[in-house]
């Protein structure tokens, strides 16, 4: 039987189709338009053809940032999941009070990236910094302008991972604890009876468990670390000398500095083009879209 | 043996309050610098708590920026900006929902993939459009690209809600005589209920947090907290003060909201993960 006929379903759908086509799929449609054109200050439009895309690769474009893109992602998420899974299995247990801690952990959750930037920023700088000088007295730096956390290229970048890890790894920790409390305790219980270790426990048994949510979680964090641009913005404005730009920053900058609208977008549609592969690819191991419509 | 286990967790239990309360480090030290008078916060060498209460810096704050007035733009761009993105999302996702056609699956994957392309590269073609329609620095700009920007978030927690739902329960609707319209609005929302609260407290933080929007949307008129805030970064370099009261007064609504609200926040977050 047709419940819903097909009118309706269209009354339904169109608000918001239209609404989402004017702001945002409109936008899209004209910034892979404007990426081959070269478009002045004055609005002058120039069609340069591919020009844009072989500025972004060549020496000179935006290879830099897409290294530091690609550090950032490995070490902010790579030590969140880390974190995060340790964190979950501390959580896991039944205890009095562990929903009490565990709301506490989510705080920095639903903190505004911004506001966690400038956190660390006012904890990171040179002099006042809160943490140089405890590491200065525990005894890792002799000074506590040793590491200049944010003026430093070789540190700017980590500076900005630091931040992202606290922000986030609350959520890397409430997807695996979520996946660890979905599983069937009688497997864990007849381990027991097998007489496994605790690591064994871990490796053997939970992890292959919670692997479909971790591996969900690690694509969502992904492309949340590749777009971060608030963190990165509010510490180092992707200085000094773009050793902590990523292609996030380097896009706003083209465009709101240089006003090379055409090579921003150049860089947008590369940018969006990747992580929408990746998402595609990633999601399609995961989960059925045929198995989603009933 | 039991006992070995008794002590384990007790000395996991401690861990974890440690840990937790570790983590919570950096926001308990902005919580203490906006108390402090405004020389302690950048004195040499710094200390963590505040030697003496002060409500210097936020007198500063007030003082210095219009912070009514950004909080007040913040705010109304978010909750209208939500409410639109909550009504037409859910229509919409309940279309792409129920209609069962081949095109459906297309657009759950268009949404998924609209929801993730990153607002730093679609920032240089809205911000063409906007000044094309004559709304650069308006409170209606922010809220249509909110509420734009936020929408696929929307209809893809409604669908993974919609989809726990049986078509029968339609079917009866429909069976009694119910026109379409009213069996959205009186059986299927009240069972999404749980469904739009966390899509209403996620749609709404994700306004509030956001920075990079309102930076390149407004300049001073619609100007928006986070952008109030970034701004004691370049004009008043060393007032670090006030941005800590700022960035406090900013974030503990938040941090009330979610923790009364955390049911919905961690349904938001594992939402379409967990149950896959």
């Amino acid at each position: 039987m047709k419940l819903i006929s097909r009118k309706t379903l269209l009354l339904f759908f169109l608000p918001g189709a239209i609404f989402m086509s004017a702001f945002l799929i409109y936008p899209i449609i004209t910034m892979v338009i404007d990426s081959f054109f070269e478009i002045g200050l004055t609005g002058n439009r120039a069609f340069v053809g591919l020009e844009n895309y072989i500025h972004a690769f060549a020496a000179g474009g935006f290879l830099k940032q897409l290294k530091n893109t690609v550090v950032y992602i490995v070490i902010a998420v790579g030590v969140e999941t880390a974190i995060g899974l340790l964190f979950a299995l501390f959580f896991e247990m039944n205890y009095k009070g562990n929903k009490v801690i565990r709301s506490f952990m989510m705080v920095p959750l639903m903190i505004a990236p911004l506001v966690a930037g400038l956190t660390w920023k006012l904890m990171m700088s040179s002099s006042f910094g809160i943490v140089n000088e405890l590491l200065q007295r525990v005894g890792i730096i002799a000074d506590s302008s040793a590491i200049l956390w944010l003026a430093d290229e070789k540190w700017s970048l980590l500076a900005c991972c630091i931040a992202d890890i606290w922000l986030t790894t609350p959520f890397m920790m409430l997807m695996i604890l979520a996946g660890l409390q979905g599983m069937d305790n009688s497997m864990v219980e007849a381990s027991k009876i097998d007489g496994v270790n605790m690591l064994q426990q871990i490796f053997y048994i939970k992890l292959p468990v919670i692997k479909p949510v971790l591996l969900t979680a690690l694509s969502i964090r992904i492309i949340d670390a590749a777009r971060t641009f608030d963190i990165i913005w509010a510490m180092t404005e992707g200085g000094p000398n773009s050793s902590s730009e990523t292609i996030s920053i380097i896009i706003y900058k083209t465009l709101t500095r240089y006003n090379d609208v055409g090579y921003a977008s150049a860089m947008a549609v590369i940018f969006i083009a990747v992580l929408v592969a990746f998402t595609i690819v990633f999601m399609q191991s995961l989960w059925n879209p045929k198995k989603k419509i009933g | 043996m039991k006992k070995k286990m008794e002590i384990g967790k007790k000395i996991a239990i401690g861990l974890s309050i440690i840990l937790t309360v570790c983590w919570l480090i950096p926001y308990i030290y902005v919580i203490c610098c906006s108390f402090k008078p405004g020389a302690e916060v950048i004195a040499v060498p710094p200390k963590f708590f505040p030697r003496q209460l002060s409500i210097e810096n936020f007198i500063g704050l007030f003082e210095r920026t219009d912070v009514v007035g950004f909080l007040v733009n913040s705010l109304i761009t978010a909750i209208c900006s939500t409410i639109i993105a909550l009504i037409l999302g859910s229509l919409a996702a309940y279309a792409i929902q129920r209609s069962g056609a081949k095109l459906s699956i297309f657009l759950v994957v268009l949404v998924l993939c609209l929801k993730m392309i990153p607002t730093s590269s679609i920032v240089v073609p809205i911000y063409e459009l906007i000044c094309k329609l004559g709304l650069y620095d308006t409170k209606i700009a922010l809220i249509i690209v909110y509420a734009a920007i936020n929408m696929p978030f929307v209809m893809w927690t409604m669908l993974s809600f919609y989809e726990g739902i049986p078509t029968t329960l339609d079917e009866a609707a429909c069976l009694d005589g119910a026109t379409n319209i009213q069996t959205f609005q009186k059986i299927i929302l009240p069972i999404c209920k749980p469904g739009l609260a966390t899509a209403f407290i996620f749609t709404l933080f994700l306004a509030w947090n956001d920075f990079l929007v309102a930076l390149l949307l407004t300049s001073t008129n619609a100007k928006t907290f986070t952008v109030g805030l970034a701004g004691f970064l370049s004009a008043y370099n060393l007032d670090l003060g006030p941005m800590c009261a700022g960035a406090f007064l900013f974030s503990f609504p938040v941090m009330a909201i979610s923790l009364a609200a955390q049911k919905y926040i961690v349904q938001g977050m594992t939402a379409g993960a967990v149950k896959g």
